[in-house]
């Protein structure tokens, strides 16, 4: 309705961004005027806050009701299946956690309505096309140093066996080279090495969390490496095996 | 005759003998004490009359002319002193001393005299003038004529160290002279005394025992030469209590030790062969308690010794707890160590005063090296074990009471008291249950000494041991009261009935027993949980004994003392005369391993063979067939077959116990971690690890890995939570 009282050229800068963003008129104009009606501004404004949008909630019902399963109100692993496919990702993408963490889903490839619905009006999106062209800024936010833990130490949770206090081994190496190819983090391959000859094990959450930290502060030399430093045992181990088999030098 | 009268009146007239109108009276005055002086030297005093002279002194002084009289006198004292110089010049080789005396003698008297002569000089003149007192000055003109006359200085000096180097090496001197010549240094000022005298003396002693202790440390073992360093240190205290001043004493002992100790004193120490290490290895009290008195007086002395006997000590200990011959036999090991222990304590009683620093060094020494060998709490228990099953056999009461106590001792050096908690329990178990607890009394006590070492915790379990076994007792009685009047043909069992988690945990094994057997068990089993509801009892069978009475083929009887599982395979010889294993396993349902044992203690052992095996081979293989051997004799009547002793463990068991202390050590450092940090709330990670090592330590030590883990498992358990800014900081969650 708003949009009769615009000017020609308001008009078009309105159409062309939710063109390129895939938001709402509402959320554009409301980007448009806070940036007093430069398009880069808005742009900016735009993607500073995801969760400006107030989407159109039937459309999200129904994107769900497209998804979810025939008897069970759950989105499963077929239909999670089924989304990647129309979003064009491969299942195994980084992005689909980040979206997954969006949503604060509970279990891998499980989504709840509320979960599901929540997570799109987070992200900012109301349909398959809006979420497509969004992934690039949802990759983006690995970047992001807060987002990153909050990303890391959320799928400890998440790819958690229901029930389950700790992480299966299997899982816990799948995601950790899931995520660190993002951070390049040199160690990773000798780590998952270590874990599948030394550990065998299931990894605890505080081992899931400190690794992190000492993904960050430590660095691959090992030069400020602390033995009194508080690490779980399991990473000092890990430091042990580098040492021995000659990946570093001992201090 | 005149006419004219002369009138006479009395008038005072002055005092005729005006001195003071006198040009001469000083010349005449000084002649006369002049002439007295020179008479004095010449030993004519006799004559001089002492008053006349004062006062012709005192005269000449309230005439003012004190100062000239001093004047005169000081050049008069030069001239004597002079003359008497040229006397003690000339003086030939061992007269100069002599002389010196001599003329010091007559000088001093001679002073003497003067003083009192001039005595009213002294209180007045020289008061208030501040000169030097007469009988002062004499000394100081002695001084400067003729000690440091130029001809006599560098002579006196040379005469004295002479005769003192002359006396050092053995030849006798006189020593009064030597006395009264130092005295008379002393005499002329502490000052003289010292430039004149003393610190050359120390300077010359210094090379003199340099030299002496160069010498003898090239020739002499350690032994010796600390005999002449002793030697020569009292024999220069005497020296300087003959003839020197008191005040010397201390300065030359210094020299001596220094010189010949201290210069020397990581050689000594050191010494290969006869240095401490040999003295200690040899008990060589005398020689350490020289080398102790000796050292004493160098800085740095006992530490070096102290610290020269610990690693001697470490370094022996060592060897001992890991020399693989000493560890086949633990009752010697241990008793090694006793008298290690027995060994130093006398050295220390002894030689070192019972020096508490050295106490301290002997027990960390212990304490270092009985850790080395992660045996010791097994062997010690072994060693107690053995003690205990002679009892009052082998020793008095009292004897066995000390040897306990020194066992304590070595207790208290383990560091993992838990593991020998363990193993003290299970030797108890097997002592209590064969009855080889030869004296309850020293059982007792023995508990005593641990419960006051380590609390009431550590032996409460064990003092349930005992209780069991008294109940047991008194409920076996009941069982036979209860039950007189059945038939008395069934065999008799004494029942002990063990508290689960008092008594060292043992895997329960199948075992048929026979039917005899089974059915009075199962009446007592009837009879107990009929009182005790509630209660579950399970057969120890490898863990009993049984007395039986067996008649062979060849007539002879005798009473057979077996365990269980030897009584169950006997048992089936009633009813068949061979039988192979295989059957012998079927019928008695005894593992293999413990079946072969058992078979092999009855069959193979020299004397003791009960049964006949074919083949006669050691090993067993399931056809070979058992039989009772008809041609067994025995001198005793009681024969008694395999008892079980405690022995130490096997490779496989020792790993296994091993396991489950570790395991018991997990919850206890838990509860530490949970009792530190409820406490103090928050708490870092290192500060964690220190305090419960230090809580544990009464117990045993802590790996600091297994530590961490622990503390990862209560973060898991959310006991714990790390700090979320400073990741080395864990919080206690309520």
């Amino acid at each position: 309705m708003l949009i009769y009282k615009l000017g020609k050229g308001s008009r078009e800068k309105v159409q062309q961004f939710m063109t390129i963003t895939g938001a709402s008129e509402k959320v554009a104009l409301q980007a448009l005027k806070a940036s007093d009606w430069h398009l880069e501004g808005a742009f900016d404004f735009f993607y500073s806050q995801p969760q400006i949008s107030a989407a159109n909630t039937r459309r999200l019902e129904e994107m769900y009701n497209k998804y979810k399963e025939p008897d069970a109100d759950m989105i499963m692993v077929e239909g999670v299946s089924q989304l990647c496919n129309d979003l064009h990702v491969d299942p195994q993408d980084i992005v689909m956690l980040v979206i997954s963490w969006h949503m604060k889903a509970a279990t891998m490839c499980e989504f709840t309505r509320q979960e599901f619905i929540g997570g799109l009006q987070s992200i900012g999106v109301d349909s398959i096309e809006k979420l497509r062209e969004k992934l690039p800024s949802l990759r983006a936010e690995l970047k992001d140093d807060h987002k990153f833990r909050e990303i890391y130490n959320f799928t400890f949770n998440w790819a958690r066996e229901k029930g389950q206090k700790s992480l299966s081994l299997e899982t816990a190496i799948g995601m950790w080279q899931l995520l660190f190819a993002e951070r390049q983090w040199p160690l990773l391959d000798h780590w998952c090495e270590f874990l599948q000859v030394r550990h065998n094990k299931t990894i605890s959450r505080d081992t899931w969390t400190q690794l992190l930290e000492f993904v960050k502060s430590i660095d691959p030399q090992l030069s400020n490496y602390d033995e009194e430093g508080a690490w779980p045992y399991l990473i000092d181990e890990f430091v042990e095996y580098l040492i021995e088999n000659g990946f570093v030098q001992r201090k | 005759m005149s006419s004219a009268p002369k009138k006479r009146g009395s008038r005072i007239e002055p005092f005729r003998h005006r001195v003071e109108t006198d040009p001469n009276f000083f010349d005449k005055s000084w002649r006369k004490l002049h002439d007295a002086i020179r008479e004095i030297y010449n030993h004519n005093a006799s004559g001089l009359s002492f008053e006349e002279l004062y006062r012709t002194a005192y005269n000449m002084v309230l005439h003012k002319h004190g100062p000239k009289l001093y004047e005169h006198l000081t050049a008069n004292l030069k001239e004597h002193l002079e003359e008497m110089r040229t006397s003690i010049e000339a003086a030939q080789g061992g007269l100069f001393l002599e002389e010196l005396q001599r003329k010091w003698d007559e000088h001093n008297k001679a002073l003497q005299m003067i003083r009192d002569i001039l005595m009213y000089m002294d209180r007045t003149y020289i008061l208030t003038n501040k000169k030097t007192p007469v009988f002062d000055l004499g000394l100081e003109l002695w001084r400067d004529t003729i000690v440091r006359s130029s001809m006599i200085q560098g002579r006196l000096l040379d005469t004295l160290l002479e005769l003192i180097h002359r006396e050092r090496m053995g030849e006798v001197i006189n020593r009064s002279l030597m006395r009264s010549t130092t005295k008379m240094l002393m005499d002329l000022g502490s000052s003289v005394y010292q430039e004149d005298f003393e610190r050359p003396f120390l300077e010359v002693s210094a090379s003199f025992y340099s030299g002496e202790s160069q010498q003898f440390i090239e020739c002499c073992a350690c032994g010796e030469y600390l005999k002449q360093a002793e030697r020569r240190l009292n024999e220069e205290s005497e020296r300087v209590t003959q003839y020197m001043d008191m005040k010397t004493g201390e300065k030359i002992t210094a020299v001596v030790v220094k010189e010949m100790l201290a210069n020397h004193m990581q050689r000594l120490i050191l010494m290969e062969n006869s240095g401490l290490v040999n003295m200690l290895v040899e008990d060589r009290y005398e020689d350490l308690t020289r080398m102790y008195s000796l050292f004493h007086h160098v800085a740095e002395g006992h530490s070096t010794i102290r610290s020269v006997m610990a690693s001697h000590i470490k370094e022996t200990g060592k060897s001992l707890v890991t020399d693989p011959e000493r560890l086949k036999d633990p009752v010697d090991f241990v008793q090694r160590l006793l008298n290690e222990k027995d060994k130093y304590d006398n050295i220390i009683n002894v030689s070192f005063s019972n020096d508490k620093s050295f106490l301290n060094a002997l027990n960390s020494s212990f304490e270092n090296f009985i850790n080395l060998n992660n045996r010791s709490p097994e062997f010690i228990s072994l060693f107690v074990d053995d003690k205990l099953r002679k009892g009052v056999k082998e020793a008095s009461e009292e004897d066995l009471e000390t040897i306990l106590d020194k066992v304590m001792m070595l207790f208290r050096y383990l560091q993992e008291k838990d593991l020998f908690e363990k193993y003290y329990k299970q030797h108890l178990a097997k002592r209590l249950l064969s009855g080889k607890a030869a004296s309850d009394d020293s059982e007792r006590s023995m508990l005593v000494k641990l419960k006051t070492e380590c609390g009431y915790q550590f032996t409460s379990k064990l003092e349930g041991m005992f209780t069991d076994l008294k109940t047991s007792h008194d409920t076996t009685q009941n069982f036979y009261a209860a039950s007189s009047s059945d038939a008395t043909d069934a065999p008799t069992i004494s029942v002990q009935i063990l508290t689960t988690g008092s008594w060292p945990t043992q895997p329960c094994s199948t075992c048929n027993l026979p039917p005899e057997i089974l059915a009075v068990s199962e009446k007592f089993r009837a009879f107990y949980l009929g009182t005790h509801n509630g209660r579950r009892l399970t057969w120890q069978t490898n863990m009993g004994t049984a007395d039986i009475k067996a008649t062979f083929g060849n007539g002879s009887k005798h009473e057979l003392n077996v365990s269980t599982y030897q009584m169950c395979v006997l048992m089936l010889f009633n009813s068949a005369d061979a039988l192979t294993y295989r059957e012998i396993e079927q019928a008695t349902a005894i593992p293999a391993a413990d079946l072969k044992r058992c078979l092999q203690s009855l069959a193979l052992v020299k004397g003791k063979q009960v049964l006949r095996k074919e083949p006669m081979s050691r090993d067993i293989s399931d056809d070979d067939s058992f039989c009772v051997n008809d041609k067994f004799t025995s001198k005793l009547f009681k024969v008694k077959i395999g008892t079980v002793v405690a022995q130490k463990e096997t490779d496989p068991e020792k790993l296994e116990t091993r396991q489950r202390v570790e395991e018991d050590r997990k919850p206890q450092i838990e509860a530490a971690i949970v009792r530190i940090m409820k406490s103090r709330r928050v708490l870092d990670h290192n500060s964690i690890m220190t305090e419960v090592t230090k809580q544990l330590q009464p117990r045993f030590l802590p790996n600091p890995v297994v530590i961490k883990k622990r503390i990862e498992s209560l973060i898991e358990r959310e006991f714990l939570e790390r700090d979320k800014t400073d990741r080395k900081l864990y919080r206690y969650l309520a």
